[in-house]
């Protein structure tokens, strides 16, 4: 009885709220143990309905609140109570376990393994030219419709120029097609070649990955801005725009083309185009300003990767995961703690620019560097002897010692704060202390600041031995020259720009630049040398135990520190203390030079027990051969060097906007979503709704190791792939029918869950996800078996309003006719551009900025600006997009703003889109270089220049009544006024 | 027969909009005339099934306060806050500020007295609106969720502190369209002096469809984009050319048949046409009297872009647009301030910005009131959070500026069906923080839409995955305001 009555009662009615991480009331029916009591004591008295809590409220109405149930279901459940409530024969049922008329459960039809989809017989077999046909005749004729005659040449050029490349075709070649077709009417298998040889023409053109990929931005919510607050620029962004592109021209399998944009930085080792592909994953919007408290810095973090997670969900498997954030999915079977494995995957991920090296001759490069390798052994192994022999001579009395430089005041922390040359004596603040011959600092408020210095200072050298407390800290200042007010300074700063790294750090980093060192990695375990130089012509020069530390570098320097009102602090970046200003670690020696010291002076006083021999002492020891192979030596390894300086030099470096990968926080479900309801740790992982595919990642979390960011977005890669997620394959597809037809199989592109409801064409659908799989998940096959299908070539011709097709199904959703469609606003942009012989039809690159862009005190505008430039003409795909700031005329042909993912763009048609495509000052310039381009290739003549413009806007001639008007119009007005009616016509923006 | 939105938008999706789509369905008897309204206008556009209660309010106008108005200065008597001038705020909790800097307590600088028959206390800061003070229902216990200006004010026109969901007029006019044709539906008046943080997206439509975002009218000779040629054509040819549009699309739609889609589109020109004619109309003051225009303050340099706008604001609504909003102070930062941002001086900041609004909002009030229209008008003063009842400086001083407040700010609402002259909600006795009836922006936009006859959790809209609803899962009407 529990199985057939009473479970799908409960699967249906009351698990929705009775089970998973938290039951209401703490009742969960999901299984046996638990459906018998919850919070409130016994819901069920197995033998008494009458003093059962759950019969009181249900056959009172109480439960379920909103709808109660079914007069029958509800002496069901009676009678199964009287009858001892005997448990079924599964140990726990799911509310995911079928598909009720309120959500969708483990067998909803997306779900499911590929069904085999045998092509149907049909009664239309002449109008069959692909497998697609029959399934679309099956249904037609099931409804007693039939295809639409097919399109008549010319609008089947338009039609699949515009579908396939986004670009109208130019007059000649619509008079090609035309001829070809009509020449031959009486051979079908000659118009047939006609149309074949034209479909492989467009899916060869590189036009063909704009179009296409300008479909897939929309889904990627491809933004060039950041969104929120300050909305910064991503000027690094359009690499992902690019490898889209070049990835739908090379026919990329759709396979891998998913996987890369996962997980294409793991793929392929931080590869140009991985690092390019994995743009996606970060192309939405990010917050750059997530509030004070960490309760907002975890919400701001948890709704980043809601947004990552439902974007990958929705764009690849159709499935909306992000709303099972805060409870389980209200309509598909996805569980919270899924949605949090999801979350769990995909948790190392975070924002921001990628630096990518471009090396022009690699291999050279590394030769190069072998062979200085080689040098410097030769020139140690001639040095060495003499080395040693300096050092003892040093020690017999032989050879002088090298001197130290001098500095002016040195603080050796052993027992005070004094300075032992003169008298820059320090006073400690915040709970700073000596300890063991070191001055303490506790990275919160403790700091010396020493008493002002007497002299002007302008060149200068920094010098501290310090050990540091841990080396993640980030912005602590070892020893700082300011301004008594701290208002201007110069300091030897760990961790602040970039983590681990030794900086020269000064006010607004006005003297700051990357030093490029090594990241810091000894000085937690003992005392690192540090110093500083800031010579007279703004060069500073960082140097760690004595060896240069990085590269030199010129900056706006040197600062003049004026006498008295200068002074010394150590422990913290400047005045005032405070944040990340202040250094954990202890400092053991400190000193301060009024020059700025040479490499060798530096490396003296590093050295501490004077270990240094300079070059000239060296030579000085050599007999003449040594000396002449050793300048040999010298000689060559410059000469290497210059080359590989030379090499390194034309090396370019360019920014990737991308996926950081970090090392992934533990993740917790998070009961109702809320950041601090943390409830147990979820593994990374993905859901088992999909049938067939095994859902464990198989990811190692032995102890000890937890699996990193790139094998968590390499296994979830993986999975999405699976060649057994017919789902993926499906999606995959469904998206290319929205695109050819106006409408998907499934309407909602990016959702096949239980709001999808059903598809148009479900076998239609599984023949071609088996189709996509068969080719290898290669998209051009696909695009060809429709494009060449008699249901892609019927006309868009309305039928009158008592037509059976029309009265059956008013929609098309059986297409017995092609829906005529209004362009997009890029391709009705790019059109204009075309036509009127303007377009620079010029790939890739950064993109053109028709955008003010106007920084504002933490906030950037965007204000669309129009003017002449031929550097704006390229296609629309190329524009700078940030969030905000469109052009009226994009605006009102309904681009959608990218922040969120737009699978399925609205059409509307407005006044005010009637209005900027008459009046938009772009389309006017337009319309007079399009007029122009007539006279040109018309010649005087008014008659054929109108033809001209009929020919190139609309691909067609005028009738009669239009040529009488027009010369009229033209006669009055001139012939861009006829240009600009003719860019409002339907027919110029509608694709029949 | 179309039945429900869903299939209503379906179809728009097809390719015909939804403000042409509705009168073609008309004329085919598809759908029955909206009873929303009796409007002498043609109602173009609106849900079958609206409204879904009987509606007070016909129009919205919303004056938005850009930066942060200190309700303590304006709406919010504390007197409390006096007796502690000076003192510290004794909290060990760190406050979700801007800056961070937590200064000793400081009083307003504005007196407060209380004003008309309803004796509502407010400051001397808005002498004229408190000369209204009558017609008025203040909330004194608004809550946000940021307290940082972009995403605070996505919050309070959205519900949303992200980009990419629409705003409170798009679902507006989505959900009961447009009293007239011939203008936008939808209106947004920005301050002179530049956009507010986030630009456009404070009016954007999101995911509903394009026709339902704000239309900025500007002033000048282009006072919505694109709404003439630039450059030099003529009038003439202006008319020819979409003349001749014309007749080339009629002649198309004689060889196509009827097509929902193209014979939308014919329309929409026809609607252009009648754009390109009441725009300039509407926003031509110089139609109004003498003394109007002086009531508004056009005629003195400090008040003279509010009035501008306000005046413009009542024309409109009069004309059949749903929802104007108008913006008071541009982008955040600067200096001097364009915006009610008052970090470094609130007396300064705040006299000169409230002497550009004052005497302009009252003007509004009074003449919707005399002509009978604040009794379906609803006029929305708003601001996107408050201000800290502690100064902005060093933590034993009294500054003289104020940190951004999203625990406590106080908005005002007026007419349609709300019960003038009474206050709700308040915040501690510093105003600190809200303490009776926290009123968070999901409730107030309930409440407004409920005045609109909308029920907040029925007005939805499909969108990858989810029935959206300006009020996302919240939304409580505030009974208690309503007559």
């Amino acid at each position: 009885m529990f199985d057939a009555k009473i479970a799908p009662i409960f699967v249906a009615h009351c698990l929705e709220c009775h089970s998973g991480a938290k039951p209401k009331g703490g009742l969960d029916l999901s299984s046996k143990q638990t459906a018998m009591r919850g919070e409130s004591g016994v819901v069920v008295v197995p033998g008494e309905r009458e003093r059962s809590e759950m019969w009181k409220l249900i056959s009172e109405g109480e439960m379920p609140p909103k709808k109660p149930l079914k007069k029958e279901e509800i002496e069901a459940l009676g009678q199964w109570i009287e009858k001892g409530a005997i448990w079924g024969t599964k140990e726990t049922i799911s509310h995911f376990s079928a598909s009720t008329g309120n959500r969708a459960g483990y067998d909803w039809w997306s779900l499911a393994p590929l069904a085999s989809a045998p092509v149907p017989q049909v009664k239309a077999t002449h109008r069959v030219r692909q497998a697609i046909d029959a399934f679309v005749l099956a249904k037609l004729e099931a409804s007693g419709l039939s295809l639409s005659a097919d399109a008549d040449a010319r609008t089947l050029i338009r039609r699949v120029y515009f579908d396939l490349i986004g670009l109208p075709p130019s007059p000649e070649e619509v008079d090609a097609f035309v001829r070809e077709c009509s020449e031959t009417p009486t051979n079908p298998d000659a118009v047939e070649q006609a149309y074949t040889k034209l479909i492989d023409h467009l899916l060869a053109s590189p036009h063909y990955g704009e179009r296409w990929g300008r479909h897939w931005l929309d889904v990627a919510r491809y933004g060039e801005s950041h969104g929120f607050e300050r909305n910064d620029p991503r000027h690094h962004a359009w690499h992902f725009r690019d490898w889209v592109i070049r990835s739908f021209n090379e026919d990329m399998p759709f396979d891998r083309f998913a996987a890369m944009q996962i997980a294409g930085d793991v793929m392929t080792k931080d590869s140009y185009d991985g690092l390019a592909a994995a743009g996606l994953l970060v192309a939405g919007l990010h917050n750059t300003v997530v509030g004070s408290s960490p309760t907002m810095k975890l919400q701001a973090r948890q709704d980043e990767l809601e947004e990552i997670v439902g974007m990958v969900g929705q764009t690849f498997l159709g499935l909306t995961i992000n709303c099972a954030r805060c409870h389980d999915h209200k309509f598909d079977p996805i569980t919270q703690e899924e949605y949090y494995r999801f979350t769990a995957s995909l948790a190392g991920v975070t924002h921001g620019d990628r630096k990518f090296q471009h090396e022009p001759d690699a291999p050279r490069a590394t030769a190069l560097i072998a062979l200085l390798k080689q040098f410097r052994e030769a020139i140690g192994q001639i040095e060495e002897p003499a080395r040693q022999a300096e050092l003892a001579a040093r020690k017999q009395g032989n050879a002088p010692q090298p001197e130290p430089p001098k500095p002016i005041a040195r603080w050796e922390f052993n027992d005070d704060l004094r300075d032992s040359i003169g008298s820059l004596h320090g006073q400690a603040s915040g709970g700073a202390d000596i300890k063991n011959g070191r001055l303490i600092l506790d990275g919160k408020a403790a700091f010396i600041s020493t008493s002002p210095i007497q002299q002007d200072i302008t060149q200068k050298t920094l010098e501290a031995w310090v050990q540091l407390a841990n080396i993640d800290q980030r912005g602590g200042g070892v020893i700082s020259l300011q301004t008594t007010n701290g208002s201007t300074f110069d300091a030897i700063v760990l961790g602040e720009r970039e983590p681990m790294k030794w900086m020269a750090g000064s006010d607004f980093y006005k003297r700051t630049a990357p030093l490029g060192g090594a990241d810091e990695s000894d000085a937690k375990d003992r005392l690192v040398h540090i110093a500083i130089t800031y010579a007279g012509d703004g060069t500073i020069t960082a140097y760690r135990d004595g060896k240069l530390y990085g590269k030199p570098y010129k900056s706006a320097g040197p600062v003049t520190y004026q006498a008295k009102q200068c002074n010394i602090v150590f422990g913290m970046r400047h005045a005032p203390a405070g944040g990340t200003k202040m250094l954990a670690g202890a400092i053991d020696r400190a000193q301060l030079y009024d020059r700025a010291l040479t490499a060798e002076e530096v490396a003296i006083s590093a050295g501490a027990e004077l270990q240094f021999v300079s070059t000239p002492q060296i030579i000085a020891r050599l007999t003449p051969a040594q000396r002449a192979e050793y300048q040999r030596l010298i000689a060559e390894r410059d000469k290497a060097q210059a080359s590989l300086d030379e090499l390194n030099r034309r090396r370019t470096e360019q920014a990737i906007f991308t996926v950081i990968s970090t090392k992934p926080q533990v993740t917790h479900l998070l009961y109702r979503g809320s950041v601090t309801e943390i409830g147990p740790v979820v593994l990374p992982g993905v859901t088992q709704a999909v049938g067939r595919v095994p859902f464990d990642l198989k990811l190692p979390v032995v102890a000890g190791h937890d699996a990193g960011d790139g094998e968590r977005r390499l296994a979830l890669a993986n999975w999405i792939t699976h060649k057994d997620n017919a789902l993926f394959a499906r999606v995959t597809v469904n998206r290319l029918w929205h695109h050819h037809f106006g409408t998907g199989i499934v309407e909602t592109p990016s959702d096949f869950g239980f709001n999808a409801g059903q598809p148009s064409h479900p076998q239609l659908l599984e023949f071609l996800a088996a189709k996509l799989i068969d080719h290898g998940y290669r998209l051009k096959p696909i695009h060809r078996m429709i494009v060449l299908s008699s249901a892609y070539r019927q006309q868009s011709r309305a039928a009158a309003s008592d037509d059976p097709a029309r009265l059956a199904d008013a929609n098309n959703r059986l297409l017995w006719r092609f829906a005529p469609r209004r362009l997009e606003g890029e391709a009705v942009r790019d059109a204009l551009l075309l036509v009127s012989g303007q377009l620079d039809a010029r790939l890739g690159g950064s993109p053109f900025v028709d955008v003010s862009i106007t920084p504002n005190n933490g906030t950037t505008y965007y204000e669309p600006m129009d003017r002449e430039e031929a550097s704006l003409n390229r296609r629309t795909i190329y524009r700078f997009s940030p969030r905000g700031g469109r052009s009226a005329l994009l605006d009102s042909l309904d681009c959608p703003d990218p922040s969120a993912t737009a699978p399925r763009r609205s059409v509307t048609t407005t006044p005010l889109q009637a209005l900027s495509l008459l009046n938009n000052a772009f389309v006017l310039r337009m319309a007079g270089h399009l007029a122009q381009r007539a006279q040109m290739e018309a010649g005087k003549e008014v008659a054929s220049q109108i033809d001209r413009l009929y020919a190139l806007t609309i691909q067609r001639r005028p009738d009669d009544v239009e040529k009488q008007a027009a010369i009229a119009l033209v006669q009055k007005y001139g012939l861009p006024t006829l240009a600009r009616a003719l860019f409002s016509s339907n027919e110029f923006i509608i694709a029949e | 027969m179309i039945t429900t939105r869903r299939q209503l938008f379906q179809l728009g999706a097809q390719g015909i909009g939804a403000t042409a789509l509705l009168s073609l369905l008309k004329r085919e008897g598809l759908v029955h005339a909206a009873p929303a309204h009796s409007s002498p206008h043609t109602s173009t556009q609106s849900a079958a099934q609206l409204p879904h209660i009987p509606a007070k309010a016909r129009r919205v106008i919303q004056i938005c306060l850009v930066g942060g108005l200190s309700h303590l200065d304006s709406f919010d008597y504390k007197p409390e806050l006096e007796k502690l001038h000076g003192k510290s705020l004794g909290s060990s909790e760190k406050p979700d500020i801007f800056f961070g800097q937590v200064g000793l307590l400081r009083k307003s600088d504005f007196a407060f007295r209380q004003r008309g028959e309803s004796g509502l206390w407010m400051s001397d800061l808005f002498p004229h609106i408190a000369a209204c003070a009558d017609d008025l229902s203040i909330v004194r216990s608004m809550v946000s969720d940021s307290a940082n200006h972009t995403p605070a004010l996505f919050v309070a026109n959205s519900g949303f502190q992200f980009n990419g969901y629409p705003s409170m007029g798009s679902w507006i006019v989505y959900g009961l369209g447009s009293e007239t044709d011939s203008l936008p539906s939808y209106v947004v008046l920005p301050d002179t002096r530049g956009g507010p943080n986030g630009g456009s997206s404070n009016w954007s439509s999101g995911f509903l469809p394009a026709q339902h975002q704000g239309v900025v009218i500007s002033g000048g000779k282009q006072p919505v984009r694109d709404l003439f040629p630039s450059g030099d054509t003529s009038a003439d040819a202006d008319v020819a050319a979409r003349d001749f549009a014309q007749l080339v699309n009629r002649r198309h739609m004689q060889r196509t048949g009827h097509e929902g889609m193209f014979e939308a589109r014919l329309h929409s020109y026809e609607l252009a046409a009648k754009m390109q004619l009441s725009v300039p109309s509407a926003t031509d003051l110089s139609m109004e009297t003498q003394a109007t225009q002086e009531m508004y303050g056009l005629d003195q340099p400090t008040t003279a872009d509010a009035g501008r706008r306000c005046l413009l604001g009542r024309r409109l609504l009069e004309q059949g647009v749903r929802f104007v909003q108008i913006f008071s102070g541009g982008p955040i930062g600067g200096s001097p301030r364009a915006s009610w941002d008052a970090h470094e001086n609130v007396k300064e900041n705040h006299t000169a910005e409230a002497a550009r609004i004052d005497q302009p909002v009252a003007a509004l009030l009074k003449d919707l009131k005399q002509r009978g229209m604040l009794d379906d008008t609803l006029v929305l003063f708003t601001t996107e959070f408050g201000r800290t009842p502690f100064a902005q400086s060093a933590a034993n001083q009294v500054g003289p500026g104020r940190d951004h407040n999203r625990y406590a700010f106080s908005i005002w609402m007026a007419g349609a069906g709300l019960k003038p002259g009474i206050t709700y909600g308040s915040t501690d006795e510093i105003g600190w923080k809200a303490a009776e009836n926290p009123v968070p922006w999901h409730d107030l936009h309930a409440t407004i839409l409920h005045q609109l006859g909308i029920r907040h959790d029925a007005l939805t809209y499909y969108h990858n995955g989810i029935q959206r609803r300006l009020t996302n899962v919240h939304g409580h009407v505030l009974n208690e305001l309503l007559a």
